[in-house]
């Protein structure tokens, strides 16, 4: 950090705490002075507010209900005039008008104090002095609608598939179906059991490219950036260099020469030309490196002083000591190797991988909807799943993934 | 001058012999480099160079390159009104999502950053989901379907807002704007998850110290504190969005079909599909690419050296 700062001192001090509160507030931070307990007790608060829920959920059910049997009078009013005269029909419908505004001012209560109820339990325990609570009702409400329109289409997509015929085709549509079902999934099994290549073969065929894909990009990808990191030698620099520049470029860019390249070596409509470019991914290896340099160098030193040749020092330190890095750029590998088409350079059906199979039934237009979106869940599922599981690991290597200048 | 240049020149060999030895000392080194290196220059350098090489040919796979100087270059700009579109729809699309992704990408990462832990996996999770599960985006065609029972249709028609359902991805009117909204809900990728995780980096004590200094609310502690304790995760996280903004083809191409109406949704890297993979004119798309390259590399060098600025 050689770039000079604009002086923070500047600013004016918080007019709205006082000096000594500021002081408190550190003592308490360097724990000199003892903590405050928690204002809020947590489970107590919980338990509140959940009994709070649950009596505005039994005054929504018992407005629904008397909703119900009004509505049920209603559609046969003769029964009930004779019994109980006019003027009784008539205020029964006044009073439906009083249950429905009960019901609207219920949901009202269940959303507001639901909302607020999240938010107090979002608190840290130790709040931020200078943090507003109106700023953070703010930003966790858009970020609440936020996440909602992020996962929309996923869950519409997850949904869908699950969705038996006629209700797909609805007017007005649902987002959750009525009557779930798998039948979609069943279909694209007996779909994919006609096509004249079996649908395992194109499973397999995904499952190794991705595997052995993967696992040589891991091991070259590893080499390539323990050199880089720790070693200074000519040329070294340059090449990461262009490493980074190649961040930039995506398959199609490249697609044509490389077609042309692939056809020279004679590897066209192998599963080498999937996988060999795999092995070159530049994001694997820059991640790789960045996260390498954090390793002490004292660790290499000894194991050199202890007369550990490279090779011994990359697998038995160097290795096990950048596992979280691994599950990084498997998920990058995997997720790009599993969602490999490879339609530009594979021809032979029997090579074909799943994704390409699984988008012809996609292409299959209006009359496979249901298939398509059972589809799409098989896809999506796996990377997520992987990412879902590794996430904390891979954040651990993404916290070095900057790019310094 | 003579001098002053065999001092040059001697110099020069200096560090050259200098390398040469090191080189030499340091053989082991390039033996790990080799695998990645020798693929990385078969698939990724290789390629680029001759992709600049066809662009000056005529190519067509069958014959040998037949060079042709610039004429690639001049059809290109000149008489190619289609690439033009597509440039147009490039940087459309690039203006829009690559701030915007960016921008939305790190402000999401900063407000989850105060969450408790588990609320912040499941938002990760949420966020970084729709750019990992491509082929996910094929929903967007049940959803922006054209007739009556796609979902955003039916709405519409429900609340009254139209009285007969749009043609959401023929009508050319609309097609640039869903693959907008599409590319935008798949941007939280890499860069995404870089910032989260360079959030949780940032020295605490950098915080107390400017609590102390009179940092009086968020968007002050944002500028004056984090934002320049994360110039490496934002420049890594620039690369990335330029590279996705820019490289928009599977979006337009499942969605609004291919070629899309009158051709508003055709992007540089369609274009450059059509002439490579359908056309079989390696020259010509070679051409393309080119001018991608550059036009990436300008870019990037652009907002590199605007956000080494941020903060200072």
């Amino acid at each position: 950090m050689s770039t000079k700062k604009k002086p923070i001192t500047k600013i004016e001090q918080p007019k709205t705490q006082s000096r000594a509160a500021q002081l408190h507030y550190l003592a308490q931070l360097r724990g000199e002075v003892e903590e405050e307990k928690p204002k809020l007790n947590k489970k107590k608060f919980l338990i509140i507010s959940l009994i709070v829920l649950l009596v505005l959920a039994a005054g929504l059910v018992f407005c629904n209900i008397q909703l119900n049997n009004i509505e049920n009078i209603n559609l046969n009013p003769a029964d009930y005039i004779a019994e109980k005269g006019d003027k009784a029909l008539e205020s029964l419908n006044s009073t439906a008008s009083l249950y429905m505004l009960g019901r609207v001012v219920v949901i009202a209560g269940m959303v507001i104090y639901g909302f607020f109820a999240f938010i107090t339990l979002l608190q840290p325990k130790r709040r931020k002095p200078n943090r507003s609570f109106w700023g953070d009702l703010g930003i966790y409400t858009l970020l609440f609608i936020i996440a909602v329109m992020m996962a929309f289409p996923l869950v519409f997509n997850v949904a869908a598939s699950l969705k038996p015929l006629d209700e797909l085709f609805r007017f007005p549509p649902k987002v959750f179906p009525d009557h779930p079902t798998l039948d979609n999934f069943s279909d694209l099994i007996v779909t994919m059991g006609q096509s004249w290549v079996p649908f395992s073969r194109y499973l397999i065929n995904t499952v190794f490219i991705t595997l052995v894909g993967t696992l040589g990009h891991v091991i070259i990808a590893s080499m390539a950036a323990f050199v880089l990191a720790k070693y200074d030698f000519p040329g070294g620099k340059t090449f990461f260099g262009v490493v980074v520049t190649a961040l930039m470029f995506t398959g199609y860019v490249t697609g044509i020469p490389n077609y042309v390249i692939m056809s020279k070596m004679g590897i066209i409509d192998t599963y080498l030309a999937i996988i060999l470019p795999a092995f070159a991914a530049p994001i694997g290896l820059f991640l790789m490196k960045q996260f390498m340099e954090g390793l002490p160098n004292a660790l290499i030193e000894a194991a050199h002083l202890d007369g550990a040749g490279e090779m011994r020092i990359f697998w038995s330190i160097v290795m096990p000591n950048v596992k979280p890095a691994w599950l990084t750029i498997i998920i990058f590998s995997v997720q790009s190797l599993w969602n490999a088409n490879g339609a530009t350079v594979i021809y032979t059906e029997s090579k074909k991988t799943l994704v390409y199979a699984l988008q012809q039934i996609q292409a299959g237009g209006i009359a496979r909807t249901g298939q398509a979106a059972a589809v799409a869940v098989v896809v999506m599922f796996v990377p997520i799943s992987i990412f879902a599981l590794s996430q904390s690991r891979i954040l651990e290597t993404m916290a070095s993934s900057g790019l310094k200048d | 001058m003579q001098s002053l240049l065999s001092k040059y020149w001697g110099i020069k060999r200096e560090s050259l012999r200098y390398n040469w030895d090191k080189a030499r000392r340091m053989k082991v080194c390039y033996l790990f480099l080799l695998p990645y290196a020798v693929l990385f220059i078969t698939f990724v350098i290789l390629p680029i160079a001759t992709s600049i090489y066809y662009s000056f040919t005529y190519y067509n796979i069958l014959e040998a390159p037949r060079f042709i100087g610039f004429q690639n270059y001049i059809n290109l700009i000149l008489q190619d009104e289609v690439f033009l579109t597509a440039v147009k729809n490039t940087f459309v699309i690039a203006v829009i999502t690559g701030p915007i992704g960016y921008i939305l990408s790190f402000l999401f990462a900063w407000f989850i950053n105060e969450l408790p832990r588990w609320l912040r996996t499941i938002a990760v999770i949420v966020f970084y989901s729709p750019s990992i599960a491509s082929g996910a985006f094929a929903v967007f065609l049940i959803i922006f379907r054209g007739d009556a029972y796609g979902f955003l249709n039916s709405l519409l028609l429900q609340f009254g807002l139209i009285d007969a359902p749009l043609l959401w991805l023929l009508d050319p009117r609309y097609i640039l704007p869903v693959v907008i909204i599409v590319s935008l809900w798949m941007s939280m990728g890499s860069g995404f998850l870089s910032f989260v995780a360079g959030l949780q980096g940032v020295d605490r004590s950098m915080y107390e110290a400017g609590y102390v200094d009179g940092i009086r609310n968020r968007w002050q502690e944002l500028y004056f504190i984090t934002l320049p304790s994360m110039k490496p995760m934002l420049l890594f996280g620039a690369v990335m969005s330029i590279t996705s903004a820019f490289n928009v083809s599977d979006v337009p191409r499942a969605l609004a079909g291919y070629p899309s109406t009158d051709y508003a949704a055709r992007t540089i890297v369609t274009h450059l599909f059509d002439y490579g993979f359908s056309r079989f004119e390696m020259g010509y798309a070679s051409a393309i690419a080119t001018v991608l390259f550059l036009i990436m590399i300008l870019c990037n060098k652009v907002i590199q050296s605007a956000l080494r600025k941020v903060g200072t």
